[in-house]
């Protein structure tokens, strides 16, 4: 993983308060979820932003993996997730339903570049065919992140279920869409 | 051959000298194709890593959020609070 992409010490502390917090409150300790409510409004506004930033590094990070220096595709493949965030957050997005899109987002791109080598390695040809472990680990990865996107969808739409029933908590962040 | 390591008698001379050439080159070249195999996964795990990364950020955040909000989870489904 490149640098940048690294969890600053800062944000790692903050999730593994939130984390620990959440474990207490789930065990049913009311102070600690008391804890975890001034947590969530103090702190996760700038918890989701930097991870809405990460996000949308690896995403970059992806697309020119997937473009192999084709500008066409540099271009066109933000553009078609800017459509789709969009399309999924849809209008006035809540900073943790914009940060399940990003992730959404963030897994389909990893799929999609998965396909892209997977054709390429069914076109190399008989004489440069690739072994069978290799085959099965490539699919064993591409597995996980389609476990892992098919479970973002349904994060998202249980989030959006549950916060239209709940006066929900006021976190004023601004995530920029576009 | 069915899981055995098989010996086979070629021969001396020249002969087995190029056939023992060609497999040692068989040999190497596997080898290489391996290495450039396992490269490339290395390669692919790391491209996930991130998106990993982020899931689990995620998931950090969204259970928190449901806590503060009220919400438990109960056998993978989350409950509101009677009292929250």
């Amino acid at each position: 993983m490149s640098a940048e992409l690294e969890l600053s010490a800062d944000f790692q502390e903050r999730l593994t308060e939130l984390s620990n917090l959440s474990q207490k409150a789930q065990a049913g300790d009311k102070a600690a979820r008391r804890e975890l409510r001034k947590a969530v409004r103090s702190s996760s506004g700038e918890v989701i932003a930097r991870a809405s930033d990460l996000a949308k590094m690896g995403q970059r990070v992806l697309i020119k993996t997937a473009a192999t220096n084709n500008p066409l595709l540099e271009e066109a493949l933000p553009a078609r997730l800017d459509l789709m965030r969009e399309e999924i957050a849809g209008e006035n997005p809540t900073p943790l339903e914009a940060l399940l899109t990003e992730q959404i987002v963030s897994l389909w791109m990893l799929l999609q570049l998965h396909e892209v080598l997977h054709s390429a390695q069914y076109k190399r040809g008989s004489e440069h065919q690739v072994s069978p472990s290799f085959m099965l680990q490539m699919v064993k990865i591409q597995e996980s992140a389609h476990r892992r996107f098919l479970a973002s969808v349904q994060t998202l739409a249980r989030v959006r279920k549950l916060q239209a029933n709940t006066p929900g908590i006021q976190v004023n962040t601004q995530i920029n869409l576009r | 051959m069915n899981g055995k390591v098989v010996r086979e008698y070629i021969g001396g001379g020249e002969l087995a000298r190029i056939v023992s050439e060609g497999d040692a080159t068989r040999r190497a070249l596997r080898k290489v194709e391996r290495q450039q195999e396992r490269t490339e996964l290395e390669r692919l795990e790391a491209l996930a890593a991130p998106v990993g990364e982020l899931c689990e950020v995620t998931m950090i955040l969204t259970r928190a959020h449901l806590l503060a909000g009220g919400y438990h989870e109960h056998k993978g489904e989350w409950r509101r609070e009677r009292r929250a």
